[in-house]
């Protein structure tokens, strides 16, 4: 439940939260029918069988959304809608879940949905035998049974109070694939996927185009509005910007690394800028068992030395949203008081001077252009409060290796957007979790950790989160810059686009004016 | 002529050996295990030595290029671990893309610069000629990402003329496939006529200075007829090198010119199989652009020998 290293065109989302099709409560305003648009994505799409691409990338999540259908959505407040899933309900401990599901509906090649095919779908992630990277996103449910046609339970070895939330994004464990295609289609299932979702592939030129096209016998009637959707790959944030401008695009990817086209687009009106600030935050990670940091002054020192303002500025010209809890706009999880320490740059210095020791210490830092700017702009902070940061390069792969082995004073990490706190927050700092990455153990925080994942009642929960906040925020062993933002840019005529929950630009119930 | 190509041929194999084993070296010496690649945030340690272990990346590494020499000796280039693609279907795909842009930036660049040079040859050191030289010299200085960009902003952007991005198959919209084509054609030739009109323009300058070449004045041939029959033809040596050599450059400009302009081409599918750390997919495309680009080079060496008979007979 933690994450890959920032990266935009890799940037692989894993667990995470659902996406809103605004489906059941549809605007007053009059949706039009027909037309086609075109998607500008940063991503060519590498496929769609889990077991070959194990988790989606953002590309193919957008690709997900349209062709397969999940069990539930999130809505614009963020809460669990009925999908394919109708009803549900739990046991007293939370750790059975019992969905009833929708009838009547179909996959794109006639084979009817139902109990049997989620259960198909996760058996075939879960078999040990096909090895799927998938398996590990879904290691908190232990089985999936399928009593009658249309009941489903999970059966979970942990708890979790707030399942169907967490099973809205169109990731490869969350959508519902036809189990005949992947047996009858083999290796070539992978780039010819078969949902019950509202467009069916048509076809998929690689590196050029992938053509969508309205699936007419879609279980939602009225639904969706346009007739074809078309999915291209333009690398290049330039000229992707450029084909949006000149109109062979009617949307594309974008992110805050990229503020000059999106303060270009805000000044535009034939344009419009969507964005959503998600949970979660981009974070880092000091190692307490090695010196400097086995003492908090020094952690509290470098934390009070960043001035998130300024390093906004520095990196994407001030797009970036600074965060001070692991939490962020869009968790439903507000603290009064998060604890978070000020900006104060003589504070810092002077805990550095009381800690005595010269603080010399490496961190690691992708190499990227981004990774290193970002490097750079942090040792600048923390030369000014006396301490010297060396930066040491490394592949984003290495990162993950590096960190689940300890082998690091400070690393870089992501909390991805999730529509619940609890499994990024339970595995990153309950102790003894392998992503507990800052090697710190509090009996309280493991406590607090514990109460929340097995409490429903949200203001109690939110009780619990706050005060892990404050901990984390005082004992400063991990640190917060900027909150997780997503961007899109569309024609100012595209309507209907849903919160980008998770990153995850869902295009598939969109319509234009 | 049969006993110059198939003793050219010979040369070719040790190449091509040796460009499979430096692609394979390079390839096994980026930072990055794939297995961590393969395995993202599940990185750990025991996950890590099974997946080496099934992939075979524990065995030495002259060892794991001899099995992959193996199977490309037998026609087996491998399969994309992301997307089960063979590396003979992704190259086939992506293939004709690449070269019909070669192809365009090519004649292009023929176009403008053989007139050019021949233009210049004739005045050499007039006011013409000085200019053109050195708007040939700042052409050669202008990188083809901002060349793109500047002409995605005039022609796609501005005048709406040509498409940004994208691409059509040729069998589906011949005229639209012609369309997408053009300003990537155009980014690549910008950099691709400074050269060849430089070169025959000097060469040209030289051949007219020939005694044979007055003898036809003297005649009183047609001026045309001079230049283009009796001197491009002796000017030429020199440019067909340069057109051979460039195909190698083109190849790496297609690299940068298929992301800008977004075409399914060869250059997109090493880039995205550099990014995913895509091995067998990356192994492959290098060593089929390298045996295209030697190939090229053969075929330059045929072209002398029939532009040249001194070459052919073995006298040079």
């Amino acid at each position: 439940m933690t994450a890959a290293i920032r990266s935009r065109r890799f940037a692989q989302i894993f667990l995470a939260a659902g996406f809103g099709l605004g489906l059941l409560a549809s605007p007053a305003s009059a949706q039009k029918q027909g037309g086609s648009i075109t998607f500008g994505l940063e991503l060519d799409i590498s496929g769609f069988d889990p077991l070959k691409v194990g988790v989606f990338d953002t590309a193919s999540l957008t690709a997900a959304a349209a062709i397969f259908d999940t069990l539930t959505y999130l809505d614009d407040k963020g809460v669990a809608q009925p999908k394919l899933a109708l009803s549900w309900d739990h046991s007293e401990d939370f750790k059975t879940w019992t969905f009833k599901l929708r009838p009547g509906v179909k996959f794109h090649d006639g084979t009817p949905f139902n109990a049997e095919a989620m259960k198909a779908n996760f058996d075939r992630q879960k078999d040990p035998a096909n090895k799927c990277r998938c398996a590990f996103y879904i290691a908190y449910i232990h089985d999936a049974q399928a009593p009658d046609e249309l009941t489903l339970i999970f059966n979970l070895n942990d708890p979790q109070v707030n399942l169907p939330a967490l099973m809205t994004i169109p990731s490869t464990n969350n959508v519902v694939q036809s189990p005949t295609a992947w047996k009858t289609r083999g290796d070539d299932y992978n780039r010819n996927p078969v949902g019950t979702g509202p467009y069916i592939l048509k076809s998929w030129a690689a590196g050029d185009r992938m053509v969508l096209e309205r699936n007419p016998d879609y279980w939602n009637k009225g639904h969706p509005h346009l007739d074809r959707i078309v999915l291209k790959p333009l690398p290049d944030a330039q000229s992707r910007f450029a084909s949006l401008q000149s109109g062979e695009a009617d949307i594309i990817w974008d992110d805050e690394y990229d503020p000059d086209n999106v303060q270009k687009a805000q000044k535009d009106s034939k344009l419009a800028v969507h964005t959503y600030v998600g949970s979660g935050a981009q974070v880092y990670a000091f190692n307490t068992k090695v010196a400097p940091f086995d003492d908090v002054r020094v952690r509290q020192a470098l934390v009070m030395a960043i001035d998130r303002k300024k390093m906004s500025q520095a990196i994407t010209n001030g797009l970036s949203i600074p965060a001070s809890n692991p939490y962020g706009e869009g968790s439903w999880v507000k603290c009064k008081d998060d604890g978070a320490l000020p900006t104060d740059i003589e504070k810092a210095k002077a805990l550095i001077k009381d800690y005595g020791k010269p603080v010399d210490f490496k961190m690691l830092v992708t190499a990227t252009p981004r990774g290193r700017n970002v490097g750079q702009v942090l040792q600048q902070f923390w030369k000014q409060a006396g301490a010297n940061m060396e930066i040491e390069q490394v592949d984003q792969a290495t990162i993950v290796p590096r960190a689940f082995m300890r082998q690091f004073q400070l690393t870089p990490w992501r909390i991805v957007d999730l529509a619940d706190p609890d499994p990024q927050m339970y595995a990153n700092f309950h102790t003894g979790s392998p992503v507990a990455l800052a090697n710190y153990s509090n009996p309280e925080l493991d406590r607090l950790l514990e109460h929340a994942r097995i409490t429903a009642d949200p203001a109690k929960r939110t009780e619990d989160y706050c005060a892990v906040s404050r901990l984390i925020n005082q004992e400063a062993i991990w640190f917060w810059t900027f909150q997780n933002s997503y961007y899109a840019i569309s024609s100012a005529k595209l309507k209907g686009l849903p919160k980008i929950y998770s990153g995850v630009i869902d295009v598939s119930d969109v319509w234009m004016e | 002529m049969p006993g110059f190509v198939a003793r050219r041929l010979l040369y070719l194999v040790p190449v091509l050996v040796a460009v499979s084993l430096l692609t394979f070296l390079i390839a096994s010496l980026l930072p990055g295990d794939l297995a961590y690649v393969i395995l993202g945030d599940q990185a750990t340690p025991e996950k890590v030595a099974a997946l080496r272990h099934d992939m075979g990346l524990d065995q030495p590494i002259w060892w794991r290029y001899l099995s992959w020499l193996g199977h490309v000796l037998q026609g087996d280039f491998g399969r994309s671990f992301r997307t089960g693609q063979t590396v003979l279907q992704a190259v086939a795909e992506r293939l004709p893309v690449s070269f019909e842009l070669m192809i365009m930036a090519e004649i292009i660049g023929v176009a403008v610069g053989v007139p050019l040079a021949i233009a210049c040859a004739v005045r050499s050191g007039s006011a013409f000629d000085r200019f053109m030289t050195g708007t040939a010299f700042g052409m050669l200085s202008v990188p083809a990402f901002l060349a793109a960009i500047l002409l995605i902003y005039l022609f796609a952007v501005e005048l709406r003329w040509l498409p940004a991005t994208g691409y059509i198959p040729f069998e589906e919209d011949p005229l639209g496939n012609l369309r997408f084509l053009v300003l990537p054609a155009l980014t690549l030739a910008l950099a691709e006529w400074p050269g060849i009109m430089r070169v025959l323009r000097s060469d040209m300058i030289a051949t007219l200075q020939e005694d044979y070449i007055a003898l036809a004045k003297a005649k009183g041939l047609k001026a045309s007829r001079i230049l283009f029959v009796h001197a491009l033809k002796p000017s030429s040596l020199t440019l067909v090198t340069v057109t051979g050599i460039n195909i190698g450059r083109l190849i790496g400009g297609a690299v940068i010119v298929e992301t800008i302009f977004a075409l399914p081409g060869i250059g997109r599918l090493l880039v995205g199989a550099i990014y995913t750390r895509d091995l067998v997919i990356l192994q492959g495309v290098v060593l089929f652009v390298a045996a295209g680009f030697v190939l090229m080079n053969f075929i330059v060496d045929l072209f002398y020998a029939v532009l040249d008979p001194r070459i052919r007979h073995g006298h040079a």
